[in-house]
């Protein structure tokens, strides 16, 4: 009865809010190779991240959300390194920066070693982390904040989106 | 997982998504209700999302008792072990109000036992608000049967970041706790300014944990989100932290609180934007030589390592681990000649721990020993020593707490 109630009273505020993006994709040990697939032949943009102490993470995503307003289709996906438990959490973050329609992924795996071993094997868990992908996928690493201004100049590069 | 499984896992999670929604719409409406909180009002505030709280805290006390301090379910709980871990006491717990307790990576709760038994422990607190929390105290004088009310001990009254605590005793009646502090920053920004990184404060009690003194700052402009480490050196309590040089080369500093003589104690050159989450371990022997073990990704070095500090001199940087195993996360402990150095790998398929021990005050070094392994999620392991016996603890979610000893006869 109860939870009929409190279902009505979701319910209610449901339609009350903002659209809301959906929940972030697992990122388990082959996510990796299912991206490049979706992006064959294409550059994109691989951003590391996390919802807990990583105030330089959100630095970069409010550049990038900023560059997403302005660049339709930017091939940006994002994959945070917490748990999909923080979905609700990582979605709040990425809405008001503009980015709740961005590709977006979470860490699935109690052991992220793993998962860091199949971006990156030298990879120990530094927050943000950028790859930038070329058309035949060699990449390029961005340990520590990626600039716009490195960014931007990557985009007219490869001649990525607008 | 076949489909029955999967599909109860899905059940599950929609549940539990449902559940969280439900609990937000509860809690957003009480926070409409009750109107502005204070600082302390919000921690009575459910948790949102769970964590995971595997990091615990452990120390040995003059007698040779094993302490354990392990967070769960928002509770804080103390046991003991008078056998080497084979028994522990019934948990007795610390808090009296549930909190949301900062127990995974490098967050943990701190133990350690005076003299006269008193037990003393801190951890921080994370507060609704992100990047937020408290540094809380709390200690027993009967022996662990019970705890005093955990205090808050960041005397600055903001809402900021206050975390990375580290807890260290004279054995006396002497504890200072230092932790990484947001209220410089947050100041300077309220004056229209910027203030890099986060600043480093301390408390000190001589009272065992009675009373403490007023806040006092130890260092501005440190890295943000790497656990520091505090021992009691004959000098005084000496702390090391991830320290910010320039605008973003992340090297160690070690400070003295009582003089605050502060000295750079790398020269790695690591510069970068970003949280490495990777801070550094201490600890001093019976002769007084300070004992260190740190990580970098910098220009002069990468990976794990250990110096020794003499008199002063820092004895040049020995490589801990695999690099291909990504070698991190080592803490060191040491008492009379005994140093003992724990890290974590990754095998490829899980987790190993693996231990190095001296007998002779860091001079010499047994091969690294292989002392366990686990397939999920783990805790970093902590090495303890009371100069003769040498154990590593360690957390995992599938095993939980391993008491590991050292083979004595381990080769040289």
């Amino acid at each position: 009865m109860i939870g009929r109630f409190l279902c009505g009273f979701v319910a209610v505020l449901a339609f009350a809010m903002p659209v809301r993006a959906a929940e972030p994709a697992a990122f388990t040990v082959d996510s990796l190779a299912k991206i490049k697939a979706q992006y064959a032949g294409r550059p994109f943009i691989l951003g590391m991240w996390s919802v807990s102490e990583c105030s330089y993470c959100i630095d970069e995503l409010t550049m990038l959300g900023k560059l997403a307003r302005t660049h339709r289709s930017l091939p940006l996906v994002l994959v945070a390194t917490d748990t999909p438990a923080q979905g609700a959490a990582m979605q709040k973050i990425l809405t008001p920066l503009g980015l709740a329609g961005v590709d977006s992924w979470v860490f699935d795996d109690p052991v992220p070693e793993r998962l860091r071993r199949a971006i990156d094997p030298s990879w120990y868990g530094e927050l943000p982390r950028t790859y930038l992908y070329d058309g035949e996928h060699r990449r390029e690493t961005i340990v520590g904040i990626l600039s716009e201004q490195r960014l931007r100049a990557w985009l007219r590069r490869h001649r990525v989106a607008n | 997982m076949d489909a029955r499984d999967a599909v109860a896992t899905l059940q599950n999670r929609e549940r539990n998504s449902m559940n969280r929604m439900v609990s937000v719409t509860i809690l957003a409406a009480l926070v409409l209700m009750a109107g502005p909180a204070t600082a302390t009002e919000h921690r009575h505030v459910p948790p949102v999302e769970s964590r995971s709280t595997l990091a615990i805290g452990a120390t040995l006390d003059e007698s040779g008792r094993l302490w354990l301090a392990r967070v769960e379910d928002r509770w804080l709980w103390v046991s003991s072990s008078a056998d080497g871990g084979r028994h522990f006491s019934a948990p007795v717990v610390v808090s009296s109000v549930p909190e949301e307790i900062a127990a995974n990576a490098e967050n943990r709760p701190k133990i350690a036992v005076a003299r006269d038994g008193t037990v003393l422990l801190s951890w921080s607190e994370v507060l609704p608000k992100k990047f937020t929390g408290n540094v809380r105290f709390s200690r027993s004088t009967d022996g662990g049967r019970s705890f005093s009310a955990p205090r808050t001990l960041n005397d600055d009254g903001r809402v900021t970041s206050h975390s990375f605590d580290a807890l260290a005793i004279d054995g006396a009646g002497r504890v200072a706790v230092v932790w990484l502090d947001g209220r410089d920053r947050d100041a300077a920004r309220e004056a229209g300014g910027t203030f890099v990184g986060s600043s480093l404060y301390f408390a000190q009690s001589a009272d065992n944990g009675a009373r403490f003194d007023a806040n006092r700052r130890l260092a501005g402009h440190t890295c943000e989100c790497c656990r520091t480490a505090l021992v009691w050196t004959a000098e005084g309590p000496v702390a090391l932290w991830r320290n910010l040089y320039g605008t973003n080369t992340r090297d160690f500093a070690l400070a003295n609180l009582d003089t605050g003589k502060q000295r750079r104690v790398t020269d790695d050159e690591w510069q970068i934007d970003a949280c490495p989450h990777h801070g550094g371990g201490l600890a001093v022997d019976g002769r007084g030589i300070v004992h260190m073990v740190w990580f970098t990704q910098g220009r002069a070095r990468q990976g794990l390592f250990y110096r020794r500090i003499e008199d002063g001199r820092a004895s040049p940087p020995m490589s801990l681990g695999s690099a291909e195993a990504q070698a991190g996360h080592a803490a060191v402990a040491a008492a009379g000649g005994m140093v003992l150095i724990a890290w974590r790998e990754f095998d490829g398929r899980g987790y190993v721990v693996q231990a190095i021990r001296s007998t002779d005050g860091g001079a010499t070094w047994s091969s690294p020993q292989r002392l366990a392994e686990s397939g999920g999620a783990a805790d970093y392991p902590l090495p303890l020593t009371d100069g003769k016996r040498s154990m590593v603890v360690w957390n995992s979610a599938a095993e939980g707490v391993r008491i590991l000893p050292l083979d004595p006869d381990a080769p040289k």
